[in-house]
């Protein structure tokens, strides 16, 4: 860290004795750019996704009130959680993959709160200026261009929170529709309630809050640091080749002088959107954004020294050992995403399109009809997830003699919909005694082997 | 650590952390549970199971739902984080 001398620290702190913010310094470089472009492929996914169609409806759709989710071509219903399930598990590898590798790179890059601060950092750029623009635009006392340029940056953040509230609640209700009710001035309270909540919630984020939810919020800050080994890629400064710091003449010589690379402008810092010195070492406030690389190339190609001064690298590779980044560590977790990944695609696209629900009539054990015959009654409900209407079959097996009643030899369910049927089964009285195990089969009257099979019992009179 | 300077600047006192850290941390839970709630249970046929008078439909159920857990979560984890924040100081010979 460095040790400011007397006459700088008193100079700083009148400098900085209002600034109650971080004034991130804006920068160009590899990263930068890099970073602008994930901001917007995600933000630009997250704001057209909602308006894609297929097949004359929203393609992607989390439709909570029909409890049913759109995706593509595809319906799921709350019986497919696994697929969920599994989504999640592949979501978290993928996390500790990407952590051992590089680091932060989710935080970085990818993560909601910092994709959106950007966002809102870009309008406070264009409303208010650069970093010393803003600074001294927020020591000012107020006038009519402070009152504009404040206004203005209020005004492009509230608009695009109230958008960003109106994108999120489109993906649960079609957003076509959503967009003419609000239009029309009617929208349904909760749907206000949510869309208003989200909006606030950005606004408030990545605003306001910014680093501070990494800092103190954020569980994955806290525990990222346990995913890395010496081995994995992090921002780091190369005290061996920066120290001894110190200002100096582009012209000196700056080992005649003892110096390190490190001119100490504190661009590195200026540019940090949490606020800290890399010089310092590795931090769990360092969000790997990547600003100070870029920051530091940008110096180092002035100074005509080598880029690099600040760099991914591993900590081994600093302590100057041998270093490899594809360690087993890296193939083991690529196994396991690879191999979670396979069995979702292929049980999604092997999936049976036909859900089977029997539920045995709890009221009655069993009923004796004329003729010596036992009767159950069951509720069997049918769902077709496919999205064409389609016959089916019902049988049951299990009993010697077991018949159905009440079901037509072939029934149409509606393509999306449930079809619930009241049946019966029956049997000779010879044939049922106590608790029998039974099955019951529905099968596509187009397709025999599109068949689903469902337990239940049938009880007879004990002996 | 934060640079020489924005030292003690942007720093939050325990208390403000303490409440942002128990809002937010029983907010992703209560959104946890609610989506694994409702993916087992219909609302609509939760109300009319327990012949409730109530007819706020699905949106209605499931908000009421993601309230009911935010509360349940936040009371829980708020309770933890005030025995913790204020738990006897262990004496200096102890520590």
């Amino acid at each position: 860290m460095s040790t400011p001398t007397n006459t700088e620290r008193p100079r700083a702190a009148a400098l900085y004795e209002s600034a109650k913010k971080i004034y991130p310094r804006e920068i160009k470089g590899r990263f930068e750019s890099l970073s602008k472009l994930a901001t917007n492929v995600l933000l630009g996914l997250f704001y057209f996704v909602p308006w894609l169609m297929w097949d004359e409806r929203q393609a992607f759709l989390f439709d909570l009130p029909a409890r049913k989710f759109y995706l593509l071509g595809l319906t799921l219903w709350p019986q497919d959680f696994p697929y969920l399930a599994l989504l999640l598990m592949i979501a978290a590898l993928s996390l500790f993959f990407f952590t051992a590798l590089a680091g932060r790179l989710w935080c970085g890059f990818a993560c909601p709160q910092t994709v959106w601060t950007e966002a809102f950092i870009w309008m406070e750029q264009l409303t208010e200026g650069t970093r010393s623009q803003r600074m001294k635009l927020d020591k000012a006392p107020w006038s009519w261009n402070k009152l504009r340029r404040k206004g203005s940056k209020q005004l492009l953040w509230i608009l695009f929170s109230l958008w960003t509230g109106f994108t999120f609640v489109g993906y649960f209700m079609p957003i076509h529709q959503l967009g003419l009710d609000i239009l029309a001035f009617n929208v349904a309270g909760w749907t206000l309630f949510w869309g208003l909540f989200y909006g606030f919630a950005t606004y408030g984020n990545a605003g306001y809050m910014r680093e501070q939810v990494c800092k103190y919020m954020c569980p994955y800050a806290r525990f990222q640091s346990a995913m890395f080994d010496k081995d994995t890629l992090i921002i780091s400064y190369d005290e061996a080749r920066g120290e001894p710091r110190g200002g100096r003449k582009r012209s000196v010589d700056r080992k005649l002088e003892g110096l390190g690379d490190c001119i100490d402008c504190k661009l590195c810092v200026q540019v940090c959107p949490t606020g800290i010195d890399i010089r310092d070492g590795l931090q769990y406030d360092c969000i790997a954004c990547a600003a100070c690389i870029d920051a530091c190339d940008s110096i180092m190609d002035t100074m005509d020294y080598p880029r690099g001064l600040i760099r991914y690298t591993t900590e081994n590779a600093l302590e100057g050992r041998s270093t490899h980044v594809l360690r087993p560590r890296m193939f083991i977790y690529g196994a396991v995403i690879t191999l979670l990944a396979t069995a979702l695609f292929t049980s999604m696209i092997t999936r049976t399109p036909i859900i089977l629900d029997v539920i045995r009539d709890r009221n009655t054990l069993y009923r004796e009809l004329p003729g010596d015959v036992i009767e159950n009654s069951y509720t069997v409900k049918v769902i077709n997830q496919s999205n064409a209407d389609r016959n089916f079959r019902l049988s049951v097996d299990g009993v010697p003699g077991l018949t159905l009643d009440g079901v037509a030899e072939q029934f149409t369910v509606v393509g999306g919909d449930v079809l619930s049927l009241p049946v019966r089964a029956r049997t000779g009285r010879d044939n049922a005694y106590g608790i029998m195990h039974i099955t019951f089969t529905v099968s596509a009257v187009d397709d025999e082997t599109v068949a689903i099979t469902e337990d239940s019992r049938f009880l007879g009179p004990t002996p | 650590m934060v640079s020489e300077e924005y030292r003690g600047r942007r720093q939050w006192s325990r208390n403000k952390q303490a409440v942002a850290t128990v809002l937010w941390i029983s907010f992703l839970t209560a959104a946890v549970a609610t989506m694994l709630f409702f993916a087992v249970f219909d609302p609509v046929e939760l109300l009319a199971a327990f012949d409730a008078d109530l007819d706020v439909g699905r949106q209605g159920g499931y908000a009421a739902g993601f309230f009911f857990f935010w509360i349940i979560a936040a009371g829980c984890s708020a309770t933890t984080a005030w025995l913790v924040l204020t738990a006897p100081k262990r004496d200096a010979q102890h520590r």
